[in-house]
């Protein structure tokens, strides 16, 4: 059988040891390692969501020797969360959201944030400055959620894309552990509305340049 | 949940479950490095990649897409005994179609992608599973959150960047179904949330082998297990 994963490196990051469970995932998936103990839903649902700048462990391992690639990549993810997240956080604050859309955004928006805070801490000073965004209407209840959808969307096939081109094993990791939340994600606001959840058998990539096409198209980004 | 609930945390001991892990060890090599493989960028049969075994393809991909085939004729078969009986209505229902059909197209085209190095279907029992409607929700939600971390705990193993596309096509289709399946049972609630983490855990193909071998779902061990021919090299498939 296999060593269990190094406690000391997740405690460096984790000191409480809320992320544990998650980061022992991860580990494991790069190690191939046995944790069946991870096979339980929703036991660290709320703490690992929220645990805001403790950052996987199989994450952490990179920084400082991530090559170039790798990190346009990541910061290419950084602007896609750092989106994410203020869009939440403004549609949060605005507060017109209810019941089923205003847990969505709460669940969520802690996931993009965390998501962020997680990309920031790998990357260090070669992180990327959160851009100056603009929703217009798009966070009050009528365009919320259509919104939402778009985004979450833009973000599976965005992590697809990138997946095949990441060289480092920790952060391909992490893409995948992002990767099918964001999916996740989509699915749910997509079962809110009304729409198909899992509209094909094939999840398609989008390459960088089409998302950040995209993403200018909405206009959300100023500068 | 209903206590009659198939978990996969019910580990039994006849000896399957070390079967099962001790073929899986065949694949525990480590920090496997993908390498370039040509061909990306067809579609296949609705894969988005060009995805049939090439001349130099490592055994431990064969391995791997074994593994996901095993999984998804799981999956698939789980679905149509669900679809063909008479439990399921409403959301569940669609559900169950929708879903099903996915299964059928994944293990459709790994079995085009392995041509003769596929392993046969394995033959089931969900030991009734799929004629209640509860305990039909709560094994997908179940078998659908393993495809995630199954997926997910291989991708980092897979050595040929086309193979690599393909399992990554269909990772967050499987995480789209568990979200989805999730989302019906909380029923406006908030548990289960479709999306519990903010990192999706990953599991290894040990783990998920030993956890499905607890289900007994699987009947019969022919072919349930990525004992994928251990000599020579697979054929190119269509």
């Amino acid at each position: 059988m296999s060593n269990p994963p190094d406690p000391r490196a997740i405690d460096r990051v984790d000191p409480d040891g809320v992320l544990r469970e998650g980061a022992e995932a991860l580990q494991s998936a790069r190690v191939g390692q046995t944790r069946s103990q991870l096979f339980r839903r929703g036991g660290v649902l709320a703490g690992a969501g929220l645990a805001v700048g403790a950052i996987p462990i199989g994450f952490a391992i990179g920084q400082g020797g991530l090559p170039g690639g790798d990190i346009k990549i990541l910061n290419y993810a950084l602007t896609l969360e750092y989106l994410e997240a203020a869009f939440y956080a403004e549609a949060i604050k605005k507060g017109e959201l209810k019941g089923e859309e205003a847990m969505f955004a709460e669940v969520v928006g802690a996931h993009e944030t965390t998501h962020v805070e997680a990309l920031k801490k790998v990357l260090g000073g070669k992180a990327v400055k959160a851009p100056k965004v603009d929703f217009k209407d798009a966070t009050g209840k009528g365009k919320f959620l259509a919104t939402a959808i778009v985004l979450e969307d833009t973000g599976v096939s965005a992590y697809q894309g990138q997946a095949p081109l990441i060289e480092t094993t920790e952060v391909l990791a992490t893409a995948g552990a992002i990767l099918a939340v964001e999916a996740r994600h989509a699915a749910w606001a997509r079962d809110i509305a009304g729409d198909n959840p899992a509209p094909d058998a094939f999840e398609m990539p989008m390459d960088m340049q089409a998302v950040l096409d995209a993403v200018e198209a909405t206009g959300f980004l100023k500068g | 949940m209903n206590d009659r609930n198939p978990t996969f945390a019910e580990l039994d001991r006849d000896g399957a479950i070390e079967e099962a892990a001790a073929k899986a060890g065949i694949n525990r090599s480590q920090f496997l490095r993908r390498s370039a493989f040509a061909g990306g960028g067809l579609i296949i049969g609705g894969l988005p990649i060009a995805f049939s075994l090439a001349q130099g393809t490592s055994k431990g991909d064969v391995d791997i897409l074994n593994y996901a085939l095993t999984l998804e004729y799981l999956e698939a078969a789980f679905y149509k005994e669900a679809n063909s009986g008479s439990a399921l209505s409403g959301k569940l229902a669609t559900f169950a179609e929708v879903v099903g059909a996915h299964e059928d197209a994944h293990v459709e085209a790994l079995k085009k992608a392995l041509g003769s190095a596929a392993v046969a279907e394995p033959k089931f029992d969900f030991k009734g599973t799929t004629s209640d409607s509860k305990m039909f929700a709560a094994t997908a939600m179940v078998l659908e959150d393993t495809g995630v971390r199954a997926y997910q705990g291989a991708a980092g193993l897979i050595k040929a960047t086309a193979i690599l596309e393909a399992a990554i096509s269909i990772h967050p289709v499987e995480a789209r179904h568990a979200s989805w399946i999730a989302h019906i049972i909380a029923d406006g609630g908030s548990s289960p949330s479709p999306a519990p983490e903010a990192f999706n855990p990953a599991a290894d193909m040990e783990t998920i082998l030993a956890e499905v071998a607890a289900t007994g779902f699987i009947s019969t061990e022919s072919g349930a297990t990525p004992s994928s021919p251990s000599s020579g090299t697979p054929s190119v498939a269509g």
